[in-house]
């Protein structure tokens, strides 16, 4: 096998959509520990929700645009009951209790979707006109690859252009600086709490569905997905989206990479990136100063 | 006026309880299953170690399957690899804990509360990925770590480890002097500067305490005691599964701790003892076992975050200083 640059292209492609898809997730888990403090164990889960979800829509429905936007809405659903019902008691508690909160929520989910779907995979068909793939330069692009970084890209700028210009995510953004303040200022902060959460878990619903063409959705799959994510997120840096983006992009060449070169260590070879980042830069790319 | 210093809860734990639990543990595999009472032990054993950390040192540990894990396949390799005594074996097993331990908190011991909790369980699951395929031909891969040789001990005199009763005092006797080590190192000035890190790490470096240096001697403590659980697991089972370095063990041992109570010495060992009991009872019939584990864990963070130990003890303690504010009223002297 020889290392020639139309190869190396397409791996890069490859790494491109690998890590869009963590970028979808990390910058959820940022938004969610940015604005509640929260660390969301159960991230993972989600993601397994949204691609269940999905799968689910899709074979009722056979159109893969509405499974795709309903397995959004359907977790930020869940999201809202989750953090409405079970999050909100803990607030002003022992931060420790919100990560075993959460912790016991994605054991119990994923063992209650392991009952009703049972273990073996469900994958969703690619949609017509995603198949198969394109040709330039010499390199191969699958479509649906090519697809997923648009995607992300395009929810990227949605979200800059959310939290920059729209007042709801003015508030956010206040909310995620100083939550005493805004809430002084008049704000009813806990329902923002509850919209974070929401949006921050509908992003990983996002990525779930997006992989479901990929990926057999699987009820393990949320917790390995979950520490996956920390590890993109201690890349990057947590409580910065520019971290996590950065954080998911490396992941993603890492990943890809590694499958092509070493497949057997394809499962460790993140967990090396991030140990050798922590010992050449300990706080994370993008961390937080003086916050180690 | 009271003098301060008789306030029993700055003090380390009372060595009654320590006490107190070593008779119970000695009489124990009479009345329940003797497996069941020595997983009780190495479990708890585990747990302590576990909460060393946590409870005590404020620090969660995400991954401490690594520890237990590390510990199991390191007994196991050695005495299978290298030919080595069961003795040996769980020395080699407990330094490989405190080793371990050693490196995550030279990188991680400083970082946030949240950053370590997120390090320890990706190194776990690390560890988990390199046992399971490219060390597979040393770990055994999915099948764990098989055909370890007869168990036996040959000093100080020849015990039979295959059989449940010896090897049941056997494991007594580790847990019990490791049950005395960790009672010692949580009375000591060293267990005192842990609850101060605890309650207030700020003001603990505002006083001029090494904090990081006893933090880093903590985790490598809960390591080591881990790792050493881990080693006597893989000789009660006389093989390494897979499982010990699995999230779940690690997630499993952190409902134990809480379900027992995390603030107090002995809660761990209540916990584990009473899931194991019931895990017992209940997962044969119950499929969705881990779904009801789920359930337990949240509704115990909501509802019963001091774990079993924990509410008897403010019960307990509650009354006992009701109890003595009367006594000092009504035998206080009447101002001039």
């Amino acid at each position: 096998m020889e290392l020639n640059f139309s190869l190396i292209m397409t791996q890069v492609l490859f790494g491109l959509a690998l890590g869009a898809v963590y970028i979808l997730m990390a910058c959820g888990l940022t938004i969610i520990f940015g604005l509640l403090d929260v660390v969301n164990f159960a991230h993972g889960t989600f993601y397994m929700l949204g691609a269940f979800a999905a799968f689910v829509i899709i074979s009722l429905f056979g159109n893969f645009w509405i499974g795709l936007v309903s397995a959004v809405f359907i977790v930020g659903l869940i999201g809202w009951a989750t953090e409405s019902f079970l999050i909100k008691p803990l607030y002003g508690k022992d931060p420790l209790y919100p990560l075993l909160l959460t912790f016991g929520f994605s054991v119990a989910v994923t063992d209650l979707m392991r009952g009703i779907f049972g273990t073996i995979g469900k994958i969703v068909e690619l949609p017509k006109g995603f198949t198969g793939s394109l040709m330039m330069g010499g390199i191969f692009l699958p479509k649906y690859r090519v697809f997923i970084i648009f995607l992300t890209l395009a929810v990227l700028i949605f979200l800059w252009f959310f939290f920059k210009k729209t007042n709801l995510g003015m508030i956010i953004r206040a909310a995620t600086r100083d939550s005493l303040m805004v809430r002084a200022l008049g704000v009813n902060v806990s329902r923002i709490w509850t919209f974070g959460f929401a949006l921050g878990v509908g992003l990983a619903g996002l990525a779930g569905a997006v992989n479901s063409t990929i990926l057999p959705a699987l009820p393990d799959m949320g917790v390995e997905m979950t520490i996956e994510c920390f590890v993109v997120v201690v890349i990057g840096g947590l409580g910065s989206l520019g971290g996590a983006i950065l954080g998911g992009l490396i992941i993603g060449q890492v990943i890809s990479f590694v499958s092509l070169l070493a497949s057997d260590y394809s499962n460790v070879a993140i967990f090396f990136t991030m140990l050798v980042i922590l010992l050449v830069r300990t706080r994370g790319l993008f961390g937080e100063a003086g916050r180690l | 006026m009271k003098s301060k210093t008789e306030n029993k809860s700055t003090t380390g734990p009372s060595n009654r309880v320590v006490w107190i639990t070593l008779l119970i543990f000695l009489v124990i595999p009479h009345i329940i299953s003797t497996p069941l009472a020595t997983e009780i032990m190495i479990f708890g054993l585990f747990a302590l170690g576990f909460n060393l950390l946590l409870g005590h040192t404020g620090i969660l540990s995400f991954g401490h399957a690594a520890y237990f894990g590390l510990g199991c396949y390191s007994c196991g390799m050695a005495i299978r690899y290298f030919g080595a005594s069961v003795w040996t074996a769980l020395l080699a097993s407990s330094a490989m804990g405190a080793l371990l331990a050693s490196i995550i908190g030279a990188l991680a011991i400083k970082k946030r509360g949240v950053y370590f909790a997120m390090i320890s369980m990706a190194v776990a699951q690390m560890f988990y990925f390199l046992a399971l395929s490219p060390l597979k031909k040393w770990t055994g891969g999915e099948d764990g770590l098989k055909f370890i040789p007869k168990l036996s001990l040959k000093y100080p005199f020849y015990v039979d480890l295959q059989s449940p009763f010896p090897l049941y005092y056997f494991v007594y006797f580790i847990v019990g002097v490791s049950i005395l080590l960790i009672w010692r190192i949580l009375n000591s000035p060293f267990g005192r500067l842990l609850q101060a890190i605890r309650e207030n790490e700020e003001r603990t470096i505002a006083s001029g305490y090494n904090v990081t240096m006893a933090k880093f001697v903590s985790l490598v403590f809960s390591g080591l005691f881990s790792a050493l659980a881990g080693g006597l697991f893989c000789v009660y089972l006389g093989y390494g599964p897979l499982q010990t370095l699995f999230w779940l063990t690690s997630g499993t041992i952190l409902l134990m701790t809480i379900l027992g109570g995390m603030h107090t010495f002995i809660g761990p060992v209540v916990g584990v003892a009473v899931f194991l009991y019931l895990q017992n009872k209940f997962s044969w019939v119950m499929e969705r076992w881990e779904l009801v584990v789920g359930i337990m864990f949240v509704g115990l963070v909501l509802v019963f975050p001091a774990g079993i130990v924990g509410t008897i003890k403010s019960k307990y303690l509650g009354r006992q200083a009701t109890a003595k504010q009367n006594a000092e009223a009504d035998s206080a002297e009447e101002p001039v």
